[in-house]
């Protein structure tokens, strides 16, 4: 803190956060509105809006099935994401430099190129459920972040540790388990949570995988947009908020908020 | 012996992504060469067509805007953020963190409240007698753009912060005791060594923009079509799956180009990295 | 162009926490003053309350009579050196050295020549182009020497500066800035936390401790006749023995010391020894004898060790432990009695220290 802030860039940052959260309120606030209508300020407040959620069958549904697809794809990323970023940051010498490139086209490709090349050459061809090609899906949508976050945290790891462990007679996967992920266990719980956000909010994927009877909440919340324009979806938008926050509580109590800062 | 392991370990995520992503995508781009009609007819088609080529350079522009914007507001935030006491600057990391964490479609939606014809601008302007009679607001392309600044301002502040705090506060105090003012300070030497943050954020945002479905499909509607909701309405409404490859191709072709270049750029102005 | 320095009765705060006790501290025009202690003595905070970077709570900074107390750092026009060299990594080495001028509106050939002769005057010419990324670290230091001096500012600072150097490298290059602060006359600080380092370059030493300075002098006086028991421990005096006179007879004194043994000192060797005191020796100091009816504090020798010049004991005797070194030419064994004998030339006299 050697250079004082003008004031002017205090209260410019000051609007952006306005913009930033301002948003949010509101659709907090028309979530809560008695009104047929969306508007805000609220007139009258009312849970109605939310009862509303659970009456509608679809979002029933869709909230079930989003939480099932963001579970089921997070855990298969970190069941194969883990073992790779182990085995590039370990065995970076002996493996070849496309290998880790490889991983970040998830991130290169659009998502919406994924999504809908998976529907034409892997869902329609061979004539995949739904369900699978959703989990197909979001597994790779979600596995770039595994492989990064894991490969930060192995980065600062060393590796002489786990030597230690096996030359004291630890057997290599006892070493894995009881040396090595304590040791990224901040980096396993990043991954999980960037991981099941992604999944709950993906839409650029899941567009072209949903289908008749399955389909994703966001994707039940675009469908319902097209015909309705009422607090619903305000109020599952709150819901997908508090899951935010619930999240960023998580965060918190376990790695504490300065990890979000990373 | 280690090759193996590292290979055996490294395997199921490597097939994963080579069958599921490398495979199907390189089929659906190969496709659009294989068509009845001669092997470029699909871009002759796409590049032939008033309306598709309007399509793509709507998205470039919306595009270019939505980065330069979220690059100001980006840098200008990210600085003061940078420099704020630790208590605050914790209580913002966490207020942008919050908006990325939630979700496209929210945050979509959130400014169809506030930009529709009976939504809350129009309302207040009304009221305070600035307009006479509600303006057109939604499905413009002045929509979209504020919209895509909204979802990408909280990643380049989030970007940026981190480039900034490693500019180490030595450098800082060492322009300083040379007799540089604040602002000689700032732009002598914040700012270029920042220019490598800087180019990746705009990669981020660029990127990210030009392939969105969302918000331009919710803010901008079929008046303000772009690339990611045309191809969605190629494959999905009138299922030509040729039309859709071929603007799907195209979309990586200028992604993976953009990165390319971008990245190429960052680490040539990048000076710690000599 | 060089000025002296004056800081008075310097209290400074990081919070809560009191790093600075009404510090005062006179450096001369042209003199070379370091700043010596342990990390966490305040040396550094000094440092950077002298720069701006800091603000003290109460007190005042002059530099050649101007007060700079609360003037921002920029204005200062002081040149600092870092410890880590702070070179701006996407200026190459000439575009570094310029900065400062830049800043002072100075341009176009005054400035290329200025940065050439500096640049001449650190042997770094034919580096002029090269990014601070391509050097290695003593060329780094030589760079952010050349563009702390380039701007000839009144008053020097150092801040560690060959902390991140090789032990070699350290020496070349603390001779080469003594010569260039003496040629150029201009008054410096110095801090470091390295005693040799601080005694070879410096008129004058500060030896800093909690927030205070202990001792200001020469590095001769401080090393031959530290003022406190602080400063005798820290220049290497390992054994502090306090005595209370039992018998004065003309220069010859008698004391005693804790356990009952007696020694005889003369006030011609030590100066005037007050009733109460404390006999501070390095292991030089206390000579290893067991040569039988000598005078000395009788000891039973503990682990012996090998220094090359001298046999090193862990001694035990009445008043505690003590190191003392014997002679190479009779090695004594553990276990065996000896007396240790002061030697006048690597001891001195200190009040004692007052009750804690």
């Amino acid at each position: 803190m050697t250079t004082k802030l003008h004031p002017a860039l205090i209260a410019f940052t000051a609007l952006v956060f306005v913009f930033l959260i301002g948003p949010l309120i509101i659709v907090v606030g028309a979530a809560l509105s008695d009104t047929t209508y969306l508007t805000f300020p609220p007139q009258g407040l009312s849970l109605r809006w939310f009862e509303n959620i659970f009456a509608i069958s679809a979002f029933r549904r869709t909230i079930l099935t989003s939480l099932q697809i963001a579970f089921l794809s997070t855990f298969i990323a970190l069941l194969i994401g883990i073992p790779a970023a182990y085995a590039l940051n370990r065995y970076r010498i002996q493996l070849p430099g496309w290998l880790s490139t490889l991983f970040v086209l998830p991130i290169l490709v659009p998502e919406l190129v994924l999504g809908f090349s998976l529907l034409k050459n892997v869902a329609v061809q061979f004539n995949a459920p739904i369900y699978l090609s959703l989990v197909v899906g979001h597994s790779l949508l979600v596995l770039p972040y595994v492989v990064r976050v894991i490969s930060a945290s192995l980065a600062s790891f060393d590796f002489s540790i786990e030597e230690a462990a096996i030359s004291l007679g630890s057997p290599p996967l006892k070493t894995f388990f009881t040396i090595l992920l304590p040791n990224v266990r901040s980096g396993v719980i990043a991954a999980f949570i960037l991981s099941f956000i992604t999944s709950i909010n993906d839409v650029s994927i899941s567009i072209f995988l949903t289908g008749p009877g399955i389909s994703t909440l966001p994707i039940q919340i675009l469908a319902h947009m097209e015909q309705f324009f009422d607090p619903t979806v305000a109020s599952v938008s709150v819901l997908l908020m508090a899951l935010t926050v619930a999240v960023m509580a998580i965060v918190e109590r376990t790695l504490g908020l300065t990890f979000l800062a990373k | 012996m280690k090759r193996f392991a590292g290979w055996s370990l490294a395997s199921p995520a490597t097939l994963a992504v080579v069958i599921f992503l490398v495979l199907p995508v390189v089929a659906t781009i190969i496709t659009t060469f294989l068509t009845p009609a001669g092997p470029l007819a699909p871009y002759i088609g796409f590049f032939g067509s008033g309306f598709r080529r309007t399509v793509l350079w709507r998205t470039i522009q919306v595009s270019l805007i939505t980065t330069v914007i979220a690059l100001f507001i980006g840098f200008i935030t990210a600085y003061v953020v940078s420099r704020s006491p630790g208590w605050l600057k914790s209580i913002l990391i966490i207020a942008a963190v919050f908006p990325l964490l939630t979700g496209v479609v929210v945050r979509s939606f959130a400014w169809m409240i506030i930009l529709g014809k009976n939504g809350i601008l129009n309302g207040m302007l009304v009221g305070t007698g600035i307009i006479g009679e509600p303006m057109t607001m939604l499905y413009t392309q002045g929509a979209v753009i504020v919209a895509m600044v909204y979802l990408f301002v909280p990643l380049m502040v989030l970007t940026l912060v981190g480039v900034l705090e490693s500019i180490p506060d030595d450098l800082i105090q060492a322009s300083a005791s040379l007799g540089a003012k604040p602002m000689a300070t700032f732009t002598q030497v914040i700012l270029p060594l920042a220019v490598p943050g800087l180019i990746v954020g705009a990669v981020l945002v660029f990127t990210g923009s030009f392939t969105a479905y969302a918000t331009p499909q919710l803010l901008g509607g079929e008046s303000q079509m772009v690339m990611g909701t045309l191809m969605y309405q190629q494959a999905m409404v009138t299922f030509d799956w040729v039309s859709a490859s071929t603007i799907a191709a195209i979309m990586v072709v200028i992604t993976i180009a953009i990165v390319l270049l971008m990245t190429r750029m960052a680490k040539r102005l990048n000076p710690m990295a000599v | 162009m060089t000025q002296n320095l004056s800081i008075q009765n310097i209290t400074a705060h990081y919070g809560s926490t009191k790093v600075l006790e009404n510090l005062s501290l006179e450096i001369a025009e042209g003199e070379l003053v370091s700043l010596l202690g342990a990390s966490g003595c305040g040396k550094t905070t000094t440092l950077r309350l002298v720069a701006g970077f800091l603000e003290p709570t109460s007190g005042t900074i002059e530099l050649g009579g101007k007060d700079l107390t609360r003037l921002p750092a920029h204005q200062r026009n002081i040149g600092l050196v870092f410890q880590n060299y702070a070179l701006f990594p996407h200026l190459s080495v000439a575009e570094n050295v310029a900065f400062g001028l830049k800043q002072r509106g100075i341009s176009g050939d005054a400035k290329t020549k200025r940065v050439t002769a500096m640049l001449e005057r650190v042997g770094l010419d034919h580096l002029a182009t090269r990014l601070p990324g391509a050097l290695s670290g003593g060329q780094k230091q030589r760079v952010a020497l050349a563009r702390a001096l380039v701007i000839e500012p009144p008053l020097l600072m150092f801040d560690e500066p060959l902390s991140n150097l090789d032990a070699k490298l350290r020496v070349d290059m603390r001779v080469e800035i003594r010569k260039l602060q003496q040629a150029n006359g201009t008054t410096s600080v110095y801090v470091t936390h390295d005693q040799e380092e601080a005694f070879s370059i410096s008129d004058r030493v500060a030896i800093m401790h909690a927030g205070r300075v202990m001792q200001l002098d020469t590095p001769e006086v401080l090393y031959q006749r530290p003022a406190n028991a602080f400063v005798a421990r820290f220049v290497g005096f390992e054994n502090l023995i306090p005595m209370s006179v039992t018998a004065r007879d003309g220069a010859i004194v008698t004391a005693q010391m804790t356990g009952g043994a007696k020694l005889t000192l003369s006030q011609d060797d030590f100066g005037p020894i007050p009733d109460s005191f404390i006999l501070a020796c390095r292991a030089d100091g206390l000579a290893v004898t067991d040569t039988a009816g000598t005078d000395g504090i009788p000891t039973m020798l503990g682990l012996r060790t090998y220094l090359g010049r001298a046999y090193q004991y862990q001694c035990e005797t009445a008043a505690g432990p003590l190191i003392a070194n014997g002679p190479l030419t009779r090695p004594l064994e553990t276990g065996a009695t000896a007396k240790l004998v002061p030697v006048p030339e690597q001891c001195t006299i200190l009040a004692p220290e007052p009750a804690a």
